[in-house]
């Protein structure tokens, strides 16, 4: 076990990725034969692949995959931009926690399905009710990382940012952003996967002729499983490559968090104690280390 | 072994032995009566309109057939995919989707036609002048979705009377159907016939009501088994649509006793979906009740081809549905 442990360890990401997508064939192949299931139980990965070629080969596939990709980001942005100032706000005022925290709260135990029908009634527009269904669900994560983020800055940093006279401004930009941004970017992925899924509760709900969750529904209606397995998998891979987008800006932003396998906060505390010992260091050296 | 294993464990242990109570419980209920427990899909939520089969249950016909039916209030289609895994014996399901079933070798087979007359209409407020099919020509109507009963209803009434989708403003609104149709956002909607035109009518609305049954005769709600159960046990098919039938013919011949009935199987059910019932009656009533017609098979498989819902006609249209069983047990 140890040896393919260290050989598997030795290999590139992708043949190590092509090898556990071969594994997971061969057992969804062995699970069809050995469970006798009939294909609309569940069809087999050649099944899948046949019917993934027509829908690809007829421009259903691509057609319903960009007007769900047309409704994730929006959504994903406006929830985006909805939770982080309200996450600051809400870590920066005691009094605003303790007024809205509860309805946040309370708010995440109503389920988006139950009232994403409504949402057709109260805007008047299908795509942005299914785009607010998104934000509903992307919003929490965010929110919560936001928070945690920005209350992750040691008390040790706004005391050094006070002493070297730092605007409100630069307190923001220089400090509490870049501390916060690793959180800030671990809800961003939670979020980015958790779009896809409310995107998909709000095309059930608010049926368009259009959509992947469209396409979803008239495949459970005609009884091709296979098809329902094609839009599953292309969901999968729309969730994986925003996944993807976001970690990659987050190897972008965070390029000074890990050095020599520090975390970021323990760099910060570090250069606290070092610029506080040091007192004549000016603010700029201190932006130019966080 | 830390803290969080020490609870976790006899939680989990007592979870396990929770279930498996249940499960006993289940099973004790089922042997010591006698009965055999079967789970119905019904399609639907808890309604009058499943007033025959609470009448059945309740005046005993399906305890006479040695059955205890539990009603499972699930999609139509999960109903259709449980009955073709063979996973439960009988499911209420629509006659389009047994045909799309067929067409994907789900071993299915409809043996009792419920609802005689395909319950959809197309509906609209008098003033829009909506009298005939043709004066949808160049409006607008609200569906449910591109699929389903309601879709392949309305093109069913657009193709009997020789009219194409382009000729109509169809959009997608969702099930709200009334509230589109009352804030004019949509000139006529399509519904349940026995539903939302009685709640529009209640509410005072002056309607006017397109019945697609008026037009084209399509399969519709009935009951649905597979082969193997016919082939392996035609006492429990025979049973089943016995009691059905003699439920569905007491509801016909007595609806206000159906009605009370129904209040016993429908939470907080008062008096005020009695014309439901009495509407949905309509469609249900037949010299032979329960009785299903090739006709109306062979035009809903050919509108189905035409919407292009299916590639191909089905083979062997004829093996998927009967009426051995309603003739041999008509009440």
């Amino acid at each position: 076990m140890k040896n393919i442990k260290r050989f598997l360890d030795a290999q590139p990401t992708w043949l190590t990725v092509l090898a556990s997508l071969i594994v997971l064939l061969i057992a969804w192949q062995l699970l069809v034969i050995l469970g006798d299931y009939p294909a609309f139980i569940l069809p087999g990965p050649a099944d899948v692949w046949r019917q993934f070629q027509i829908v690809l080969a007829d421009g259903r596939l691509v057609r319903h995959s960009l007007i769900t990709i047309s409704e994730i980001i929006p959504g994903l942005l406006i929830g985006l931009f909805i939770a982080v100032p309200l996450g600051y706000m809400l870590a920066k005022s005691p009094l605003a926690e303790r007024l809205l925290s509860p309805y946040l709260i309370a708010s995440q135990a109503i389920p988006v399905i139950a009232i994403a029908p409504l949402l057709t009634i109260w805007i008047s527009s299908t795509y942005w009710s299914r785009v607010t269904v998104a934000v509903l669900v992307v919003f929490f994560p965010i929110l919560i990382n936001s928070i945690t983020g920005i209350r992750s800055v040691p008390p040790e940093m706004y005391e050094l940012m006070a002493s070297l006279h730092a605007t409100r401004g630069q307190v923001f930009s220089k400090m509490e952003l870049p501390a916060a941004m690793p959180m800030l970017l671990t809800g961003l992925k939670v979020g980015a996967t958790l779009a896809v899924i409310g995107t998909l509760v709000g095309e059930f709900v608010q049926p368009r002729s259009e959509g992947l969750g469209y396409l979803l529904v008239t495949a459970r209606y005609q009884f091709k499983t296979d098809l329902v397995f094609v839009v599953l998998i292309a969901l999968g891979a729309i969730a994986l490559s925003l996944y993807g987008l976001v970690s990659l800006l987050e190897r972008r932003l965070l390029r000074w968090q890990l050095r020599d396998g520090k975390s970021a906060s323990a760099l910060q505390r570090e250069k606290v104690v070092v610029i506080s010992q040091g007192s004549s260091e000016s603010i700029k050296y201190v932006e130019k280390e966080i | 072994m830390n803290r969080f294993a020490r609870l976790l464990i006899p939680l989990l242990i007592i979870l396990l032995v929770l279930a498996g109570c249940n499960s006993t419980a289940v099973e004790q209920e089922a042997s010591s009566g006698g009965l055999t427990q079967l789970r119905l899909p019904m399609g639907y939520i808890p309604d009058p309109q499943y007033a025959p089969l609470y009448v059945a249950v309740d005046k005993g016909y399906f305890a006479e057939e040695g059955l205890a039916l539990e009603f499972d209030y699930s999609f139509e289609t999960d109903g259709m995919a449980l009955v073709g895994a063979n996973e439960v014996p009988f499911a209420l399901v629509g006659g389009d989707q047994v045909i799309l079933a067929r067409a994907q070798d789900l071993p299915v087979v409809y043996i009792l036609e419920w609802f005689q007359k395909y319950p959809i209409a197309i509906v609209s407020r008098q003033a829009a002048g909506i009298e005939t099919p043709q004066d949808l020509i160049g409006r607008s109507v609200g569906l449910p979705g591109f699929f389903g009963t309601s879709y392949v209803g309305y093109v069913g009434l657009l193709s009997a009377n020789n009219m194409t989708e382009d000729q109509v403003e169809a959009k997608d609104i969702g099930f709200t159907q009334i509230e589109n149709l009352l804030s004019d956002q949509v000139d006529a909607v399509v519904v349940f016939a026995n539903n939302e035109p009685i709640q529009l009518e209640n509410m005072g609305e002056a309607i006017n009501n397109l019945q697609v049954a008026d037009y084209i005769d399509l399969v519709h709600n009935g009951v649905v088994t597979n082969e193997e159960t016919i082939a392996n046990n035609p006492q429990l098919v025979e049973g089943f649509t016995r009691a059905f039938l003699r439920g569905l013919k007491d509801t016909i011949a007595n609806p206000d006793e159906a009605y009370e009935i129904s209040k016993k199987y429908v939470e907080g059910l008062d008096n005020s979906r009695r014309d439901v019932l009495d509407s949905s009656i309509e469609f249900w009533r037949a010299d032979t009740l329960g009785l299903t017609d090739g006709q109306s098979w062979k035009r809903t498989e050919d509108l189905l081809i035409e919407m292009g819902l299916l590639d191909h006609p089905v083979a062997d249209l004829e093996k998927a549905y009967t009426n051995d069983f309603v003739l041999k047990v008509q009440p």
